[in-house]
């Protein structure tokens, strides 16, 4: 099953993708604190990172790095409520960027496009 | 004529021959009833055209008659019959045709027994003092003249009124009374001088009318320079209309040029001269003498006047002509006042115009801090806004699709296609305080619309409508938000390619300001060059734009309109006769430097 981390600091947005990414398949880990999400990382090895930008205490694009840092294969998606952020070129490093939105299909079809390539260059690689 | 009357009988008695009387400085002579000469001392012979008086004792005073008109023979009868005769500065000629001007005073000569024997006379010759006099007058005239004219002259600033006050008073009757006059200045980047203005009448019609009129009115030099205003009608209209073309090559040798350089006045007479160009000026005058002078001051040559009898015929003299150069230099100093004026006026107009950019630059500095403020609120507002709404819809979302919602679901239908309606709307307004969070700068504007054109081309879907680009030469500057700005002309190219159908073209063109004061907008229009269905269609999707409140549309139409307007700009359609539609968009141009 695919394990997705979601950062976000808002709680009824973090149940929202809990109850729906579940309900696509999907297990969830959510979490408000972008800098404990380093422990998840180092310790349930999700397989994608669903981040916002605009965090309480920091901001995502700051996080980035160090995720990367962490797990270079990690692929993340930028989910923030504003599009312009998609020209900073901070979010360049991140694999997609997804404006928040009540339709959350573009999110999970994003998430299996990317988990899908991931599952396919590991193997690629054994 | 009692102080000549002598109760001598004779001329020894009257003693004539002595010394003081016979060389004295006024001419003496007695004649016989017939007129013969008795006596005459050494003036009168000088100045009656004798070597000495011995030479003339033989002649009648009624043979001088036939070469002078000394009108001594006229009045003879009537000093004989007993009367007098007394004449001051009488204009003639003596027996030798040398011109004189001449005191009279003529007598009968009495006899011992009182019987008038002949006529006695004394002539003055004043012919120096008069022309001192004549001189004096002249000066005196020509002192009036000018003192009017500069009078009228300094209640004039602006160069053609300073022209037209010179030239009147060279035309004017109570001025220096040519019969037209033209005045050329000179334009020192090309060599050439040019016309600038003409007065007085090209023909005997014209002649008639303007004269008649101003004849009419009885008024004075002052007067008229008062109302020259007034002279622009009585002008002549065929000899001011084509002033303007009149244009003199100072390279090519004509008499103008000459006049110009050498600094000297001339008068010049048709068919003296054959070069091509004096001909020329002929032609154009169409006259036989004419009067050409320098403007010249302080050293610096402006001009010439020249001036003509064209209708007259009278001819120029030398006086006229040293008057005229002296009117040219008293003029000279108020046309290069006036010069200096219409700079002033001009550098005047610049720095108001100056000021006004700077008020404009101050209140849009201070617009775009309200508006980065506003900005900056919008911007978490919608931020805060956001995730709820992506929170309610999702929700909504996730009990439609579990299938839960029973009787519930028109109505989380409803909440889910508000939301949805809601997040477009915040994503144009998110996108809007974004752009506000960037600074004003100096933007080219046909590189930003080709930004925007560009963008569009990436797009697929827009990429197959028939939009094309044509940019003006010109490369003109606005001043303001370049993200702005880019939003703006992205929502209107958006919005007519939305609305295009297949058969429709549209060109979106730019249209530059030039660097001069009255371009000062800068201007953006698309235009419909498809069949007239498609431009009908387009007129209805512009109809419905701008009349309607319809959705996203009209938001995103809200927040660019007001973006042009914060940049001082306007926008609209146009509808002209048979044609499509016209979108345009105007925004204040920056004065392009010369650098650019």
């Amino acid at each position: 099953m695919i394990r997705v981390l979601v950062i976000d600091d808002e709680a009824h947005v973090r149940r929202l993708y809990d109850d729906l990414l579940t309900r696509e398949g999907f297990e969830v880990i959510s979490m408000a604190c972008p800098h404990k999400a380093l422990d998840i990382i180092r310790t349930q090895t999700p397989d994608i990172i669903v981040l916002d930008i605009e965090l309480e205490g920091d901001s995502g694009l700051k996080m980035i790095e160090k995720y990367k840092a962490e797990c270079p294969d990690l692929p993340i998606i930028l989910n923030s409520a504003y599009s312009t952020y998609m020209s900073d070129f901070k979010t360049w490093m991140a694999e997609a960027y997804i404006v928040k939105s009540s339709d959350i299909q573009p999110l999970v079809e994003k998430i299996r496009e990317l988990t899908g390539q991931r599952r396919k260059y590991e193997q690629n690689r054994k | 004529m009692s102080n000549l009357y002598a109760p001598l009988s004779s001329l020894d008695r009257l003693n004539l021959g002595n010394e003081p009387l016979h060389d004295s400085s006024f001419g003496i002579f007695v004649t016989d009833e017939s007129g013969l000469l008795q006596y005459l001392n050494e003036e009168a012979a000088r100045i009656l055209g004798f070597k000495n008086a011995n030479d003339a004792l033989e002649y009648s005073l009624h043979d001088f008659e036939m070469n002078t008109n000394c009108g001594l023979s006229d009045v003879f009868d009537n000093i004989i019959a007993g009367e007098n005769f007394k004449k001051t500065e009488h204009r003639c000629t003596n027996r030798l045709g040398h011109y004189a001007v001449l005191n009279i005073s003529l007598g009968p000569f009495r006899d011992d027994g009182g019987g008038i024997s002949g006529v006695m006379g004394t002539i003055w010759d004043v012919t120096e003092s008069y022309q001192r006099k004549v001189k004096l007058e002249e000066a005196d005239y020509v002192m009036s003249v000018i003192s009017q004219v500069s009078e009228a002259l300094a209640s004039a600033a602006e160069l053609n009124d300073v022209l037209r006050i010179i030239l009147t008073g060279v035309t004017a009757n109570q001025g220096l009374g040519f019969n037209r006059a033209f005045l050329l200045l000179i334009n020192e980047e090309e060599n050439i001088l040019e016309g600038k203005i003409a007065i007085g009448p090209n023909n005997s019609e014209e002649a008639h009318e303007i004269w008649s009129n101003l004849a009419g009115q009885h008024r004075t030099l002052l007067e008229l320079l008062d109302d020259y205003r007034e002279t622009e009608k009585n002008s002549g209209f065929s000899t001011s209309s084509r002033i303007e073309d009149w244009k003199i090559d100072l390279n090519k040798p004509n008499y103008i040029a000459e006049v110009f350089e050498s600094g000297s006045g001339i008068i010049v007479n048709d068919g003296v001269e054959t070069s091509s160009e004096s001909s020329k000026i002929f032609d154009y005058l169409q006259t036989e003498s004419l009067a050409i002078v320098p403007i010249i001051s302080k050293g610096r040559k402006l001009g010439i006047i020249a001036a003509d009898n064209k209708i007259t015929g009278k001819k120029i003299t030398q006086t006229r002509l040293d008057l005229l150069q002296i009117f040219a230099n008293n003029s000279a100093v108020a046309i290069e006042h006036s010069r200096l004026y219409d700079k002033v006026l001009e550098r005047a107009k610049e720095l108001e115009e100056i000021n006004c950019q700077l008020a404009n630059s101050q209140e849009q500095i201070i617009r775009a801090e309200k508006m980065s403020v506003i900005g900056e609120l919008t911007s978490s507002i919608a931020h805060e806004l956001r995730n709820p709404l992506m929170v309610i819809g999702g929700f909504a979302n996730l009990m439609i699709s579990s299938g839960d919602a029973g009787d519930n679901a028109e109505y989380l239908n409803i909440i889910l296609s508000e939301t949805q309606r809601s997040e477009s709307v915040l994503h144009q307004v998110l996108d809007f305080s974004r752009a506000s969070r960037t600074s004003s700068r100096e933007i080219k504007f046909n590189a930003l619309v080709k930004e925007a054109y560009d963008y569009f081309q990436t797009k697929t879907k827009f990429r197959q409508k028939g939009i094309y680009l044509n940019l003006s030469e010109e490369s003109a500057k606005v001043w303001g938000n370049p993200d702005q700005l880019l939003h703006v002309l992205l929502q209107f190219i958006h919005l007519t390619a939305e609305g295009m159908t297949d058969e429709c073209k549209a060109k979106i063109t730019t249209h530059g300001a030039c660097n001069k004061v009255e371009c000062k907008k800068v201007r953006l229009t698309i235009e419909f060059t498809g069949s007239q269905q498609a431009r009908d269609n387009a007129k209805k999707i512009y109809d419905k734009i701008f009349g309607s409140s319809e959705g996203t549309q009209r938001m995103s139409l809200i927040v660019a309109g007001e973006t042009i307007k914060y940049h001082g700009g306007n926008y609209g359609v146009e509808n002209p006769t048979n044609e499509g539609p016209i979108l345009f968009i105007e925004l204040p141009a920056m004065r392009v430097s010369e650098d650019d």
